[in-house]
């Protein structure tokens, strides 16, 4: 069985949909719109975006079944070609081995497997951002991964060269701690970076952990942001972002109860206005409540805690994203899941701040309720406009969604990047497509990576879709390359759209 | 006399030499063989191919250096299923030694994984110059190892980081709850909540280790299906096998109750901690030979 080779059905596909769907688009239900495909414009009509979408397992490792979920991903920004990515792949070649990276040297056209972390065979959490302080064009890579080989470690390593073979170098490591999210910054003295994690080792119950370093990683400070009485802990979402200007702003899930199903949780954020340098930072935001540091955006969310499949075969819990303008730091959005409306599993939210984190938007922003859905990724372009990533359980289907906006989502565009079976593969363990996804932007770009099922079917991804594993796209079937079939699995997904204007 | 004698002397001393060349022969044929299956143990990806290129790489995404070298893949000796390599693709292989190459070599590449994206880039743990050894294998599936199988080598590696290795029957399993916290202290909630369970293992035979007092262990062992533990074996009732333990050091209560008798408890938590009864020949080889 010779392998196909996949397509790309933009520009040509995508322009006559799009005229297609203005024509008919009254006519249609939003269900048959959606399998179709179809770019959705609610409240403008603007150009069809270019996207792009790369299924990331590579063509030598066709004959892998793993559910590589949970994606993440990093982008050189002084060498965009440059880009890591990772998920939960086992390493290919050995049970003792080194987990593995994905890293595009091709401004994400193709990608390549390298085993360079120091976690054995693979994490079980994984992050990372690639600053640009130190001026090496295929690093920094600074990651913070979790090892559950015994126990529960975090290491926070670097790789000042991610197509090498040396194993990154762990600058820090300690127990206890959960769901590293690592963000970084790179400035003339070199780099800053940001890691939130829920850090155990804290006897009070104040979880919510920012590691700093602004050295590079040589040193890192541990920094409580949670400054009220908790449950006996935070959610595991701990989540930093960074504006250019030094500007650091970070969400939590400040659990107040925790009965083993629900948490009765605040959406905080904090902010610190000198890179978190100074001696008591992520104190500058104080809520008018109580005056304490960290600003409650929203004050007991119901949110529901399942270790177990709960929308679909996945998981919730604890889905959190922020964003800050980049270039506006006053600007900042967040985004979260709780129980919503009756009937609901899990609901999303977005809400937004244009004074600094002071006030926040009293409602959620216009379209931005979305019912039974999670992995909530926000980013904001360097021109203002915001990308809204989120994965949807609909009519039984995972639909990967990226929504746009420019005008804080008064109007917005729809992009379906993936509508996929969701009750195939069988879940190997949890999460299933991942307790987060990722969306940054560059450039004129927003690039992300989801993970889904990768079954070699155009009408799963209705903007179209490049497999470098060998595929059969006509009889919509994996083979190892050498012909002999593969069973479907979840691959994770690279993606990049241009940036509506 | 004389001559007859020198001659006698003459035959007698090659006939010494002969043996003793044809033992020394055997004797490095064996070794040779040794190391080639000592090699065959340690490596994930062996194959035989002829030397295409020197300094050079066969796909972009590996960094080109003097070590670097491209080999047409004549024949499949040991990959993993999930890698696709046959007969006639191009490997770059890091090599230790790229003096001892020319272009146009024979030699068998015993190596590990190093790039994997349109192609496949290894590196070099020992080679074989010469032509693939008989019965060499043409590539394709067949000859993958089972993706979730130790090698020897890191079966070696397991027990030897084991504090004992036994054979034995499940004849309990059960939840385990952490000791009661004070009301108040701190929470430990999160997604990789281990859900821990206890397995009480009736002993039939110690591999590695000392006798174990009452002949029962106590095996703690995450039940969740979270990533964390996606690998480490779960216990059912009447379950045989071969167990590499450790004492426990994950839990944070490394005593518990069998029966009347405080015990330590042990934890079964890397992938492949647990064995088949089928393996035991193995195991016992593998442990004779530390």
């Amino acid at each position: 069985m010779k392998a196909v080779a996949s397509r790309l059905r933009f520009p040509g596909f995508a322009v006559f949909a799009a005229l297609f769907a203005l024509l008919l688009s009254p006519l249609l239900t939003p269900s048959v719109k959606r399998a179709a495909g179809f770019l959705l414009a609610r409240g403008q009509a603007p150009a069809p975006p270019s996207i792009k979408i790369v299924d990331l397992i590579p063509a030598s490792l066709s004959g892998e079944s793993n559910q590589d979920s949970e994606p993440f991903l990093a982008i050189q920004k002084d060498n965009p070609q440059v880009m890591v990515a990772s998920a939960f792949t086992p390493n290919p070649f050995s049970l003792t081995g080194n987990a593995p990276l994905y890293v595009s040297q091709d401004g994400g056209a193709s990608w390549a497997l390298n085993a360079i972390t120091p976690v054995e065979r693979m994490t079980c959490d994984i992050t990372h951002a690639m600053a640009t302080g130190e001026s090496h064009p295929r690093g920094d890579l600074h990651a913070g991964t979790l090892d559950c080989s015994s126990g529960v470690t975090l290491d926070e390593s670097e790789s000042n060269d991610v197509v090498s073979s040396a194993t990154m170098n762990v600058q820090s490591t300690r127990g206890n701690v959960d769901q590293p999210f690592v963000r970084a910054l790179g400035v003339s003295s070199g780099d800053r970076i940001y890691i939130g994690v829920n850090d155990f080792n804290r006897t009070n119950g104040q979880t919510a952990t920012i590691d700093v370093s602004v050295d590079g990683g040589a040193t890192y400070k541990s920094v409580p942001i949670e400054m009220r009485k908790t449950a006996g802990q935070d959610g595991p979402s701990v989540r930093p972002a960074v504006a250019n200007d030094g500007t650091v702003y970070a969400a939590f899930f400040g659990w107040r109860k925790f009965d083993g199903k629900t948490a009765t949780s605040d959406v905080v954020v904090v902010r610190d206005d000198a890179a978190a340098t100074g001696a008591n930072p992520f104190q500058a935001l104080r809520d008018p409540s109580d005056r304490q540091p960290g600003r409650v955006v929203v004050k007991n969310a119901s949110i529901p805690w399942s270790n177990a499949p709960a929308l679909g075969q996945e998981r919730i819990g604890s889905t959190l994203s922020i964003a800050v303008d980049p270039n506006k730091s006053a600007i900042v959005y967040v985004g979260w899941a709780d129980k919503g409306n009756k009937g609901d599993i899990y609901t999303l939210h977005v809400r937004n701040s244009t004074d600094r984190g002071v006030t926040w938007s009293k409602a959620d922003l216009p379209g931005t309720t979305i019912h039974n859905a999670t992995n909530v990724a926000l980013a904001i372009a360097n021109n203002g406009v915001v990308g809204f990533l989120y994965q949807q359980l609909s009519g039984g289907r995972w639909v990967t969604h990226l929504v746009q906006s420019h005008d804080a989502f008064t109007s917005s565009q729809d992009a379906v990047l993936a509508t996929v079976p969701a009750d195939q593969p069988a879940e190997q363990f949890l999460p299933y497509l991942g307790d987060y996804d990722y969306l940054l932007s560059v450039g004129s770009e927003f690039r992300g990576v989801f993970c889904a099922n990768n079954t070699p079917d155009f009408a799963d991804f209705p903007q179209g879709v490049r497999f470098q594993r060998a595929a059969d796209f006509s009889a919509k079937t994996l083979n190892d390359g050498a012909g002999n079939l593969v069973p479907i699995s979840i691959d994770p997904f690279y993606f990049s759209v241009r940036v509506i204007p | 006399m004389k001559i007859s004698s020198v001659l006698m002397r003459s035959s007698l001393w090659g006939a010494g030499l002969l043996l003793a060349s044809c033992a020394y022969a055997s004797l490095a044929t064996s070794q040779a063989t040794d190391s080639q299956a000592d090699l065959m143990g340690k490596s994930s990806i062996v194959f035989s191919g002829t030397v295409s290129q020197l300094a050079a790489t066969s796909f972009a995404d590996v960094p080109k250096s003097a070590q670097t070298i491209v080999v047409r893949v004549d024949a499949i000796l040991k990959k993993p299923a999930a890698v696709s390599l046959k007969r006639g693709d191009s490997v770059t292989v890091e090599v230790k030694d790229a003096s001892a190459f020319q272009e146009g070599a024979h030699a068998t590449f015993y190596t590990t994984g190093w790039i994997f994206g349109s192609g496949v880039a290894v590196k070099e743990l020992g080679h074989v110059l010469g032509n693939a050894a008989p019965g060499a294998a043409t590539g394709g599936s067949a000859h993958g190892q089972e993706q979730d199988r130790l090698s020897d080598q890191e079966l070696k590696d397991r027990m030897n980081a084991s504090d004992c290795v036994v054979v034995g029957r499940v004849t309990d399993v059960r939840k385990w709850n952490a000791p009661k916290t004070k009301s108040g202290s701190p929470l430990h909630v999160t997604e990789h909540d281990p859900d821990w369970h206890e397995a009480v293992v009736e002993i039939q035979s110690v591999l590695k280790g000392g006798p174990v007092k009452g002949n029962k262990v106590v095996v703690r062992f995450p039940n969740l299906n979270d990533v964390a533990w996606a690998h480490s074996p779960r216990f059912t009732k009447n379950q045989r096998g071969i167990f590499c333990l450790n004492r426990d050091k994950a839990t944070g209560a490394p005593m518990t109750k069998l029966g009347s008798k405080e015990v330590h408890v042990y934890t079964c938590l890397g992938h492949g901690d647990t064995l088949p009864l089928s393996e035991e020949a193995r195991v016992r080889a593998l442990l004779k030979n530390q």
